[in-house]
Formats: structure tokens, C-alpha cells, sequence
């Protein structure tokens, strides 16, 4: 019992001094030695003992305000939006433009800028209506006297227009006046004042203008690294790892692998770097044109249009005095962050700068963005395609109402569309049309739009259908069918002819298509254009091919918004056209929308039961004759446009289990298998 | 043990000879002992005074005993700021060299109290702000204590109001600064410039070529892509927690909270709430508040008391007019309640402008214009309006929130200058976190046909089975478009047949030896791939036609962004079950393409070997399956598209088996498929496969038309 006793006691008095020694010595050590940081760990910024009551930057009680109304800004150089614009002379949708007539003789530029402006959709002929008034330097060049023009006033509400670096007129003052000028100096630039414009090469397209270079998204393989402008006009292509420094004079006794191109043609390179230089500006276009991502080098310069294109997406601005820094940083850029620069250098090429109409128009564009204030382009729409000119702030500001950026924004569309049957000349109700269209579980509402010369029948005419049936008196031009109806609630808009003939299968079969692809028009029946080598110029031709590019608005899915983009954006000329010509008609859509999407429209089959009942697949009685002089709309749109948007396409969509040889009951869409 | 043994048998041999004397020592020494214990633990766990370890190492002091400096009164000034100065012309980027990380690294000097020869004090030591400002450049990645690695200086001499500094002795302790050298690569925190009667709208201490973060400045101070432009920290935004509340119709369609005005606006204002009634709401300063409550959380209209900053979420826009100051902290609080701004300051740069998209947040009217801003405000639409709110929410979460969150954007913009090709983007800066979750960025967004002559390189990932890889390297000559064949060896045990032996085709073909027979190598980014389109091919897909091969390269031309394959797979939602399932029945839905035999973009190689989320990859090469699954998933994630299914293809089958359709899938491998899309779908964390209703088929196939005259007249059956 004793030695039970001794023996826990001992065990009891062992474990206590164990323990007392793993707990009590670590803090004691610390108390007693107060360690130190580690060598080299930050030291940092010390935590005050008395953080607490240290005081805020800020009294409330200090509120100094009381002050007079602030003065005008100053003017002349110091002008800034606010203080030398005056946008209430702005009222109504979009800007107005008011052009100076111009002293003396013009220029061929100078008479064709102006007659762009005159067809467009800004431009009016009282000064006293136009909310801008533009000077168009253009021609004179400097030192020659250029008169002060009427309705000067100071140079309020006036942007002076030159296409060339600073020849400003010299006998005037600028006034309150803006500037949009070529590759503006960064000191003299006026921020959100001015318009930064590129500085073109000679002889640059005035319409139209060459598409972006750039035939693959993705680098080549073997493609060099960099190419850099060279001072006497080439480029110069130089091994990233050949010279430190390949714009330093420095390096130049290091010949490298390097090769000098002559000339302007650009090398085959993912990087263009281009000095800051003024003079380089026109290197930039050059480069942005043909995919090579620009790297400017500090440029003394203002980007074009910097207020609105955000330059970081196509461009690397990297600073001249880091070589090695740049160059690393180059080698090392992620693939995806190359991919996606190269895309934006092509988008931005073709969506402003393209032609020199572009450029006019992205100008007058960004002044129409200050003055709309809230309602003007997001961001986003300025710098996705199909770009600002083409994504039109009237029609909506909020991007998921625009058929191009559901992915960007995350949104969804809405699954109902809208049919819009146009009545022409034989001014029959469709009765079997609307109840086949009215069969669809998505149809969301039927519009008649009457542009025959009979009466309208009464209501009873019409059939009884699920979904709301309206009837709309037009204006018995075939370009009505296009207008803005404020009728349509849907973004999906099914645009059918009287005689068309669809069944509610085939319906339902589009409408799904059309949901994968909304910015393209979806359709039955189509025509394919194509060169005719013989007499040098364009053709189009309704005779079934392997090819198409074209799909006829008869029976045809497209997004709302190409109605506000036909009625709003389109020369005035080219609208008058396709009402004197009715076939013009489709091509001017499917123009318009290639235009856009840069994308061939998209095929579905179309029943053999439905060819005998449709007439030749054109609106109104004249069947597509192609070659017929007097209907040469083709030739006058490719014209009009600059180039020749529309793109073939050899593939139509097809349910998948079509035509195929397994049991009907399966197919969803069997009936569009009729023989 | 022994010893053991040898003391027991000793011990009670010792016991009767124990005194008393020995007990009491043995009991005192074990409650000495039970004492040391129980001190021990207390020590241990009471809550004491002993710094915790994250504080060690940082010194603890009171900023009373700073160092005292003396400056003599004729010690240098800097030159005033030199309004020309430009990153490229004023700031030396040298010391900020090479950084792997494309961080700067910046330092902070330490505190020191400033006097005049007459020990006079400069200005206040620091104030509360700023010491958070630069306790959170210290906490960040970008802060060095080393000055000679530093690229960016930040003096500790605070200057945030003016109207707290003497400005020429301010300028004299910023001149003697160790590294000042004319101001360079420093950097000046200012959130309430000038003084009065003129209120300058920077800082008006000379500072030389120092870069200024200023709170206020017009367009006229501010040197675009040089200075920073700040918020004013509103410090209430630390006391008061405003309850959440989303966008949608408030009480009030305008407010204005601003307690100091100029007589003439509020004369507008007033008119606008005569004419508007009750959905202007214009307050003012509490002139018969009690004693003890705080006048800068009250404000009054008529005799109705109203709680501020609680009353700005009462309304749908707020307006930020100027005082004599452009900045106004205001601002700040209006944001923080999800109230859109009005912003009446002309020539004012906004905060952080150089960066954040105001247009998305605000409203700017021009001053002259402050009586029609009722009409301008009710012409933009709900739904922007919305949008506005959420915006300015954002905006004040992710930078006013905080005097750290203000310092780390000024920091990231200068940042960005310096290092512009790691720069944050528009859509970092600007895009809510809900945007930036739900939203597809395209890789491949120009819409671009590819040119047919450039055509495509089949890869065919091959084991063993050599005779039949023959076959189909004859069959995939015959394609007119192929431009390279690359044979994936994937067996390390076998070396590939002689060259010789090889079938002679009329392009380039490369044989690629593998390390390691795994699955992933078929989708690897080999160099030898020059073409953007591939085609992956398994070595006994020998059905394919050459029309049908050649048709699936022209789709993938007007469709580079998908993958293009022939038999299509569906997965369902199982109900019963509650999760995915693949279907391989023949249904009329598509959303997967099998990659046997498919078309895509090369980049989806490099994406699928480098980017592919979580441990798929490596699951894939593990479980020796669904790597045609995952890579069906990382493509329509990325791209937030569907696949396109060409032709009537159903099943890859050699012509001599004899299947009978359904009854010859193996039943497990019908669960694993199922259970590798359950797997991806929680990896990826959403289900990003798409279904569509249709596929692609020659314009003619099966129409009424003479088949010689047809583009693709031999386009396979099922």
C-alpha cells in the first residue's frame, strides 16, 4: 500500500515538473529574451501606440465652403466640354451637323467628305438647326490665308476638322473652337475637348477601305517575334534575344539574325514597335492593319479617338527607356492575352479606321457620345465588335438589348418572337399562314402589315388566332416592312410574305436555330451573289448552288434591332433604292446585316410540298432577275457600302435526326421531311 | 525495468524509516510544484498582455516621439510642379527595373516631426488617415523597406488637407527628404486641396516633379496619365453601416443632402423641388438640433429631421454639387447607398478616372444646366438606372470604402503605367462580380473565316494497332484540305514502324514518340502543328469519308470558335437521380461531339493542356477516359457556345463489326461517362454544355438535285 503510494507520488510529482517545464518555459524564454524580427523581413510602417487617438484629416466642424460661384473657365486654350460647348442647341435624337462651305476651290477629298456627310444621317443644311458646326480644314495648306467663315460666334460649338497634323488655319482664332487633328501632340491635346484622329497615308480609301490583314487568329508557329519601324520607312524584323536594345543606335553593331524589309510592306510579326515619335504615328495604322500588335514606345502623341477606344485591348503603350523589360515581357505574354490583342487590332482597323468616311464618322460619333451624356455608347460597345457605328445608342443603351453581346454580358434572350407578315399587291388576308405561324408555342404576337392597295378587310376577315393579332396600315413602300414598329415587343422578329408557305414545325425548327445565332438572319429560301468575270462586276442569282449568301427576308428569323439599323443608319440613297426596286430590297438587308456580322446568313431546308406554292422568291411580282440593268442593285450597293460584304456559306442546318433512316416517331421535326 | 524492480523491492524497506520531517517536504515540494502548475496555465491561457506574434517585429511607439527635425528657415523649396510632366519625361523608370511579379516596389519614410527654427511644429504629425493609408501600402505586396530597391517613395510628411500645413516649410521638409531629387518617383497623397478665398483645385505645397494622388482636381491641375485622380474619404463611411439594399424605384427621385451650397444653387434646387413636389427632396444643415446629438448625422428640411447618411438610400439620385472644392467627400457616401450621383462640377476629374467608366455610375450635368436636370435624369430608362445603382455600389465597395481601398488603386494604377502589358482591364476595374462570374469572353471573338488554303492538320493518337493507323493515314490523304499529319505514338514499349513502311501520302506526315501513354497527348500543342484547325482522329476511324472529312473543315471555317465533330452525345438532368447522365441514344438534341474524329481551333490544345480547371486533366489521364468530355466542357465554358454536329453520323464503327445499335454499349462505360460529367460539372462549378436542335449539312445534301453536280455527294451514312 505504502509503495502504491511512494510510487504515484513520485509519477504525479514527475509528470508535474514535466509539465510545468514544456508550458512555463516558452514564455518565460520569450519574457525573458524579447526576440527579434528576422533579419531582412520588412520592417514596415510602425503600429502607433496611440493609433486611437490620433486625429481625422478632417473636422467636421471645418467646413469652409462658403465661397463665390466659381468663374467661368478660361477659353481660347483652356477650353474645356463643359465650359465651350454648348449642348443646348442640341435637342432632338442624335447630333446635327452643319458643314461650312468651303472658300474657295476644293479638293476631290474635300468634295467626297462632304457628300458623306450630306448622305448621312447627321447632317443638316441650317446652321441655325445644327448643334455642331464643322470647319473642314482640309486642303489649305499652311500659311495660306483661310477667311473667317460666317456663324463663326467665337468658334462656339465649331470643331475644326483636319486631316492632317496641325495646318490650322492661321488667320483665325480657334476660339471656343474644338480640333480634330492627326496625331495631336500630347501637350497640346484637350481631353475629352479635342478629337485625337490617326494620322493617314496617302491615298487612303475613302469608302470602304481594305479589310484588316490578319488571316488566322492565332500567331503562326514560325512567325517572328518583333518587327521593328525602322526611321528611313521599312521595318526591320530582329530575334528578341539577338540585340538588348533593337531601337537603340547602340545596338547596331550587332547585325543578328535580322532582316530589313523595304518599303512599307509589313513582316509577318506578332509585335510591331514603333518610336514615340510623331512622325511614327503612321507606322501605327499600318501596324493595327495588318495584326502586328502595336508597341508604342512612349509616344509623344495622343492615341486616335482615345477617348472612346480603350487602347490597352489592341496595343502595348511600354516605355522606351526599359528595352530589355519590354522585350522580356514580350516573350513571356501569355498566349491568351497575344490572341486576344491581335483580334482587337483587326476589329478596331475595320470597325474605324479602315476609310476616311470611318474616321469622319467616328468622330462625329464620340462628340454625339458628350453630348447624349447618359445615353450614350457603353463602353463595351465601342470596343466589341460590331463597334460603335453599327451599335446604335438610340436603339437601346443597355447591351443585352443588342443582338452582339449576350456572352459578354452574361444575358439570356428571351424565348417568344414576333411575326411580321407583309401584305403586298394581291391584298389577301393569309389566313393559312397566320394560323401555322400562330401554332407556335413561341409566337409571342402576329403583326399584318397591309401595304396593298385594297382596302383593309374588316375585322372579321381576320382568323381567330391564340396570340394577338395586329394589323398595321403601311405605307405601300416595300421598305415599310423594315421600319421601326413600336408594335414589337420581341427581340425575335419572323419576317414572312403573304404567299410564303411554312408550317408550324418549320417555324418552330428556325426559331430554335435563331436562338444559337442571333445577330444572323436565319432563313428558308436564298440567292448567292457571285463575280461576274465577264462583265467586271457584281451578279446574284436565285438558282439553287452548293453556295449561298444571302437569305430572303419572304421567311426569315433576325433580330429586332436590324429594323432600327435599316431605318436609322443606312445613306438615304441606298433606302430610296430599295424602294424603287422591290427585289433590292432583300439584298439591302442581307447587306446590311453581312455588313454587321462579318457572317453568311444562316440555311434551313425548306420543304419540296411548299416550291410550287411559293411564286419565284422575290417581294412583290418581279422574280429575281439578276442581270436586268435597271435593277443593277447589287452593283450600286457594293458601291454604296465600299466593298462587297456579303459571305458564302455551304452548309444549311438540318434537325439532327433529319432525313435519316430511323423511325419518325423519334423526329421532332418530322414534318419538314415531306416529300 | 530493472531499476524498477531493484526500487520496489527497496522501497518499503525506506517507508518505515520516512519522518515526519520527510513527508513535509515531500508535501511541500508537490504543492510547490501543483502551484507552478497552476501559475503555468494561468499564465497560458489568461488573456494577457504579451503582443500577439504578427505584431512582432514592428515597432510600438507613440507618434509623439518621433524624432523632431529642425528646418532652417532658408532651406531649400522644390520648384513648383511642373505642369508638363509626363511618366516618360519626369519619372526615372530605372529604379523600377526588371520584377518578375511586375510589381513596384515602394517606400515609405519613416515619421518625423517637423519644426521650424523657432521648434514651431509644420503641421499636425499625421493624421488618422494617413497613417491607415500608409499602414496599408506597409501590409501590401508592393511595400520594401530597402530604399536603394525602391522605385516609388512615399513621404510620411502628410499633406491630405492643406488647411492643416504651413505650406513653404511643408515644401522644406519634403525638399530634405534622403532620395527627394527634385521630387522624382515620389508620391503625395492630397485629398483637400487649396485654400482660401481661390481653393486651387491641387495641392499648393511646391512638390516639383513629384506625382500627385489628389482628391479634387480640374482639368487644368491635372496631368493626365501622370497624377492620380483620388475620392475624398468620407470618414463616415467607417461608423455607419448602411443596411443592404438593391437597386430598384426609391421614395425620392432626387435628393440633395449637401449642407454647404452656394445661394445660387440652392435657389435652382429649391425651384426644382417647387416644381416637382414630393419627389425632389432638398435638405439642409439642422439649425435647433439638442444639445449632444452629431449635426453631421442629422439634416433638416423645414422642421423634418432626417438621418444622414440612412436618408441617401431613400433616393434613386443624389446630386454631388461642387463647393469650393471640385472633390467632395459626399460623394463617397452617395455611392456607399447605392444612389446614383449627379455629379454638377464642371471640369471636376473624377476619381480615378484614368481607370473606372463614370458614365456606368453617374450622371454628369454641366452647372449651367442644374435647373433641367430633372428632365435629363427622368429621360434615362429603369433599367439603366438600375444598372447605375448596382454600379455605384460597386464602385464603392471595391474603392472608397476605405483609406486602404483608395491607396491600393492609386498604387495598381501606377502600377499599371509601369508594367502595361500585366495591366488590370476595363472589365477588372469596372465589371461587378456578378458580371464577372456569369460573363464568356470569346477567346476567338473576330468573326473570321479562315482561308480554306490554309487547312488543317489531323492528328491521330495511335497505340499499337498499325495496320489499321495505315488505313486511315490513306483515307485522311484523300482529304484535299489536309496540310500535315502528326502520328501520336502513345506507346513507349514499341518503337513506331521504319520509315519506309509508311504509306506515301502527298503531304508532311511527323511522327510524335510520347513520355508517357496518356490520354492528354493527343490533345497536346505540339509545334509541328503550323495550321489553326486540327482535327483529331483516332487511328480505326476508317468510315469517314473524304466529302465528309472535307465538308467538317469547311463548317469549322465559318465556326473556328467550336468544336465541329461528327457523332453527337447529349447529357440529360436525371430526376430520379439528381444529377447528369449521358445519353448516347439517337435523340434529337446535340451537345457533345465525340472527339474520334473532330474539328477545332488549336488554341483549345493549349488551353486544354495548361488551363484546364481543377485536376481534370490529370483525372482524365488516370481513369484512361472522357477526355473528349472534358474537352467538350472547356470549350463551350470558354466560349459559351454549342458544338456544331456535321452530317448524319451516329457512331464511329468499323465496317466489319456487326453491332447492333444500343445493345452492344457496354453498360459500364455508359455509367462512367455519366459520372464524368458529374465530376467536370462540379469542377467547372456550373453546366456549360449547351444543347441545340440541329446540325450541319451540305446546302443540297439529300435535296432533288443531280448528284455529280452536288459539292459533296458522298457524305457517309449513320
Amino acid at each position: 500500500m505504502q509503495s502504491w503510494k511512494r510510487k504515484s507520488l513520485w509519477l504525479a510529482l514527475s509528470a508535474s515538473w514535466l509539465l510545468l517545464i514544456l508550458l512555463g518555459v516558452s514564455p518565460l524564454l520569450r519574457l525573458a529574451v524579447p526576440s527579434r524580427p528576422l533579419p531582412g523581413a520588412p520592417q514596415g510602417w510602425p503600429r502607433w501606440l496611440d493609433t486611437e487617438l490620433l486625429l481625422s484629416f478632417f473636422q467636421p466642424g471645418e467646413l469652409p465652403e462658403d465661397v463665390p460661384r466659381p468663374s467661368r473657365a478660361p477659353c481660347g486654350s483652356g477650353c474645356n466640354w463643359a465650359a465651350c460647348f454648348d449642348t443646348s442647341q442640341c435637342r432632338g435624337g442624335g447630333l446635327k451637323v452643319f458643314v461650312h462651305p468651303a472658300p474657295g476651290p476644293i479638293s476631290e477629298t474635300h468634295r467626297r467628305i462632304l457628300a458623306s456627310i450630306e448622305g448621312s444621317r447627321y447632317h443638316t443644311f441650317s446652321p441655325g438647326e445644327a448643334c455642331l458646326l464643322l470647319f473642314l480644314s482640309l486642303d489649305a495648306p499652311a500659311g495660306e490665308p483661310s477667311p473667317v467663315p460666317l456663324q463663326w460666334n467665337g468658334g462656339k460649338n465649331h470643331l475644326v476638322l483636319s486631316l492632317h497634323p496641325a495646318p490650322r488655319p492661321k488667320t483665325f482664332q480657334l476660339g471656343q473652337a474644338m480640333v480634330a487633328e492627326a496625331s495631336p501632340t500630347v501637350d497640346t491635346f484637350r481631353p475629352g475637348f479635342d478629337v485625337a484622329l490617326p494620322l493617314l497615308p496617302e491615298g487612303h480609301p475613302f469608302r470602304g477601305g481594305a479589310p484588316g490583314q490578319l488571316q488566322q487568329h492565332s500567331p503562326h508557329p514560325r512567325e517572328t517575334l518583333v518587327a521593328l519601324a525602322e526611321e528611313r520607312g521599312g521595318w526591320r524584323t530582329a530575334g528578341t534575344d539577338s540585340s538588348a536594345c533593337p531601337w537603340d543606335g547602340r545596338c547596331e553593331q550587332d547585325p543578328g539574325p535580322e532582316q530589313t524589309h523595304p518599303g512599307v510592306t509589313l513582316p509577318n510579326a506578332t509585335f510591331c514597335l514603333i518610336p514615340g515619335h510623331r512622325s511614327d504615328a503612321l507606322r501605327f495604322l499600318q501596324a493595327l492593319q495588318a495584326g502586328c500588335i502595336p508597341v508604342l514606345l512612349s509616344p509623344r502623341w495622343e492615341l486616335p479617338f482615345s477617348e472612346v477606344i480603350d487602347w490597352t485591348k489592341a496595343a502595348i503603350i511600354a516605355d522606351e527607356r526599359l528595352p530589355l523589360q519590354v522585350l522580356a515581357a514580350l516573350q513571356e505574354m501569355p498566349p491568351a492575352r497575344v490572341l486576344a490583342l491581335r483580334q482587337q487590332t483587326q476589329f478596331l482597323w475595320d470597325a474605324y479606321f479602315s476609310s476616311v468616311e470611318k474616321i469622319i464618322h467616328t468622330t462625329l460619333e464620340t462628340i454625339q457620345d458628350r453630348v447624349f451624356g447618359a445615353s450614350a455608347h457603353p463602353s463595351l460597345m465601342w470596343n466589341s465588335p460590331p463597334g460603335a457605328l453599327l451599335a446604335l445608342p438610340t436603339f437601346s443603351t443597355s447591351p443585352q438589348d443588342f443582338p452582339f453581346y449576350h456572352l459578354q454580358q452574361g444575358s439570356c434572350l428571351v424565348g417568344r418572337f414576333s411575326a411580321l407578315i407583309w401584305v403586298g399587291a394581291e391584298g389577301q388576308p393569309p389566313l393559312k399562314l397566320i394560323q401555322a405561324v400562330a401554332g407556335s408555342q413561341h409566337c409571342a404576337q402576329i403583326l399584318v402589315l397591309w401595304s396593298s392597295e385594297r382596302p383593309l378587310p374588316p375585322r372579321g376577315k381576320w382568323p381567330e388566332t391564340s396570340v394577338p393579332l395586329t394589323v398595321i396600315e403601311g405605307h405601300r413602300k416595300v421598305s415599310d416592312r423594315f421600319f421601326l414598329h413600336s408594335a414589337i415587343s420581341t427581340d425575335a422578329i419572323l419576317s414572312l410574305d403573304a404567299h410564303t408557305s411554312l408550317s408550324t414545325s418549320e417555324v418552330d425548327f428556325a426559331f430554335s436555330v435563331w436562338q444559337s445565332f442571333p445577330e444572323r438572319m436565319v432563313g428558308f429560301l436564298t440567292w448567292s451573289h457571285f463575280w461576274d468575270k465577264a462583265r467586271g462586276s457584281w451578279g446574284y442569282t436565285a438558282e439553287r448552288a452548293n453556295e449561298f449568301s444571302m437569305v430572303l427576308t419572304t421567311a426569315a428569323f433576325y433580330h429586332r434591332y436590324y429594323h432600327t439599323l435599316f431605318t436609322r443608319s443606312l445613306p438615304k440613297a441606298l433606302r430610296s433604292l430599295a424602294d424603287e426596286a422591290p427585289t433590292c430590297v432583300d439584298v439591302l438587308m442581307n447587306f446590311l446585316v453581312a455588313a454587321v456580322t462579318k457572317l453568311p446568313p444562316i440555311k434551313l431546308p425548306y420543304g419540296k410540298q411548299h416550291q410550287g406554292a411559293s411564286p419565284p422568291p422575290a417581294s412583290g411580282s418581279s422574280g429575281p432577275k439578276p442581270q436586268t440593268p435597271d435593277l443593277d442593285c447589287i452593283n450600286l450597293m457594293a458601291a454604296e457600302f465600299g466593298h462587297m460584304p456579303l459571305v458564302s456559306s455551304r452548309l444549311r442546318l438540318d434537325p439532327v435526326l433529319f432525313k435519316d433512316p430511323v423511325s419518325v416517331l423519334r423526329k421532332k421535326y418530322r414534318s419538314l421531311e415531306k416529300p | 525495468m530493472c531499476a524498477s524492480v531493484k526500487y520496489n523491492i527497496r522501497g518499503p524497506a525506506l517507508i518505515p524509516r520516512m519522518k515526519t520531517k520527510h513527508r513535509i517536504y515531500y508535501i511541500t515540494l508537490f504543492s510547490i510544484v501543483l502551484l507552478g502548475l497552476i501559475a503555468t496555465g494561468m499564465f497560458q491561457f489568461w488573456p494577457h498582455s504579451i503582443e500577439s506574434s504578427d505584431d512582432w517585429g514592428v515597432e510600438k511607439r507613440s507618434v509623439h516621439d518621433v524624432p523632431v527635425v529642425r528646418l532652417p528657415a532658408d532651406s531649400p523649396i522644390p520648384e513648383r510642379g511642373d505642369l508638363s510632366c509626363r511618366m516618360h519625361t519626369c519619372f526615372d523608370v530605372y529604379r523600377c527595373g526588371f520584377n518578375p511579379k511586375n510589381k513596384i516596389k515602394v517606400y515609405i519614410y519613416s515619421l518625423k516631426k517637423y519644426v521650424d527654427d523657432f521648434g514651431v511644429p509644420v503641421s499636425n504629425t499625421i493624421s488618422r488617415e494617413y497613417n491607415e493609408l500608409l499602414t496599408a501600402i506597409s501590409d501590401s505586396d508592393y511595400y520594401t523597406d530597402d530604399i536603394n530597391r525602391a522605385c516609388l517613395f512615399v513621404p510620411s510628411i502628410d499633406v491630405l488637407n492643406q488647411n492643416t500645413l504651413r505650406i513653404k516649410e511643408t515644401a522644406q521638409a519634403l525638399a530634405q527628404l534622403s532620395r527627394w531629387d527634385r521630387g522624382t518617383n515620389h508620391l503625395l497623397f492630397n485629398m483637400l486641396p487649396g485654400s482660401p478665398p481661390d481653393y486651387n483645385t491641387a495641392l499648393d505645397v511646391p512638390r516639383d516633379r513629384a506625382l500627385l494622388a489628389g482628391g479634387g482636381f480640374s482639368t487644368w491641375t491635372y496631368r493626365q496619365g501622370y497624377d492620380v485622380s483620388i475620392p475624398v474619404y468620407s470618414p463616415l463611411s467607417a461608423e455607419v453601416d448602411l443596411p443592404e439594399k438593391g437597386p430598384g424605384p426609391r421614395r425620392y427621385f432626387l435628393l440633395s443632402s449637401q449642407m454647404v451650397l452656394h445661394p445660387e444653387y440652392r435657389e435652382d434646387l429649391d425651384a426644382l423641388q417647387a416644381k416637382y413636389g414630393d419627389s425632389v427632396l432638398v435638405l439642409d444643415k439642422c439649425t435647433n438640433l439638442s444639445e449632444g446629438v452629431l449635426s453631421v448625422r442629422k439634416r433638416c428640411h423645414k422642421h423634418q429631421v432626417f438621418d444622414y447618411p440612412q436618408v441617401l438610400q431613400e433616393a434613386t439620385f443624389c446630386v454631388v454639387l461642387r463647393g469650393a472644392r471640385l472633390g467632395q467627400a459626399v460623394l463617397s457616401d452617395v455611392l456607399q447607398a447605392g444612389c446614383v450621383p449627379v455629379v454638377i462640377a464642371d471640369s471636376y476629374v473624377l476619381p480615378f478616372s484614368e481607370v473606372l467608366d463614370w458614365k456606368r455610375a453617374s450622371v454628369v450635368v454641366p452647372e449651367e444646366k442644374v435647373s433641367d436636370m430633372y428632365s435629363i435624369l427622368q429621360s434615362i430608362p429603369q433599367r439603366q438606372i438600375e444598372e447605375m445603382q448596382r454600379q455605384a455600389q460597386w464602385f464603392w465597395e471595391a474603392y472608397f470604402q476605405s483609406v486602404k481601398a483608395i491607396a491600393l488603386a492609386t498604387l495598381q494604377i501606377i502600377n499599371d503605367r509601369i508594367y502595361p502589358y500585366a495591366a488590370i482591364s476595363y472589365e477588372e476595374w469596372n465589371d461587378p462580380p456578378a458580371v464577372k462570374w456569369s460573363s464568356v469572353s470569346n477567346p476567338l471573338f473576330l468573326p473570321l473565316i479562315p482561308p480554306q488554303s490554309q487547312g488543317f492538320t489531323a492528328i491521330v493518337l495511335t497505340y499499337d494497332r498499325v495496320e489499321s493507323l495505315f488505313r486511315v493515314i490513306t483515307e485522311v490523304s484523300k482529304v484535299p484540305s489536309l496540310s500535315k499529319l502528326l502520328v501520336v505514338w502513345n506507346n513507349q514499349n514499341k518503337n513506331p514502324p521504319e520509315e519506309s513502311l509508311w504509306p506515301k501520302i502527298r503531304v508532311p506526315l511527323k511522327v510524335v514518340k510520347t513520355a508517357e501513354n496518356k490520354l492528354s497527348n493527343r490533345f497536346f500543342p505540339y509545334d509541328e502543328i503550323e495550321t489553326e484547325a486540327v482535327l483529331a482522329i483516332d487511328d480505326d476511324i476508317i468510315m469517314l469519308t473524304s466529302d465528309e472529312l472535307q465538308f467538317g473543315y469547311e463548317v469549322w471555317r465559318e465556326f473556328p470558335d467550336r468544336l465541329v465533330g461528327y457523332p453527337g452525345r447529349l447529357h440529360l438532368w436525371d430526376h430520379e437521380m439528381n444529377k447528369w447522365k449521358y445519353e448516347s441514344e439517337w435523340t434529337n438534341e446535340v451537345s457533345m461531339v465525340l472527339t474520334g474524329a473532330a474539328f477545332y481551333h488549336k488554341y483549345f490544345n493549349y488551353l486544354y493542356t495548361y488551363k484546364m480547371p481543377g485536376d481534370i486533366k490529370n483525372w482524365v489521364d488516370a481513369h484512361m477516359n472522357c477526355e473528349d468530355i472534358a474537352m467538350n466542357f472547356l470549350v463551350a465554358n470558354v466560349t459559351g457556345k454549342a458544338v456544331i454536329k456535321v452530317t448524319p453520323r451516329k457512331k464511329f464503327k468499323c465496317p466489319e463489326c456487326t453491332a447492333i445499335d444500343g445493345l452492344s454499349l457496354d453498360q459500364t462505360h455508359m455509367v462512367e461517362r455519366s459520372e464524368c460529367i458529374n465530376k467536370f460539372a462540379s469542377v467547372f462549378g456550373t453546366m456549360p454544355l449547351k444543347v441545340v436542335e440541329h446540325r450541319a449539312d451540305p446546302v443540297l445534301y439529300k435535296d432533288d438535285f443531280p448528284e455529280k453536280l452536288k459539292s459533296f455527294p458522298n457524305i457517309g451514312s449513320l
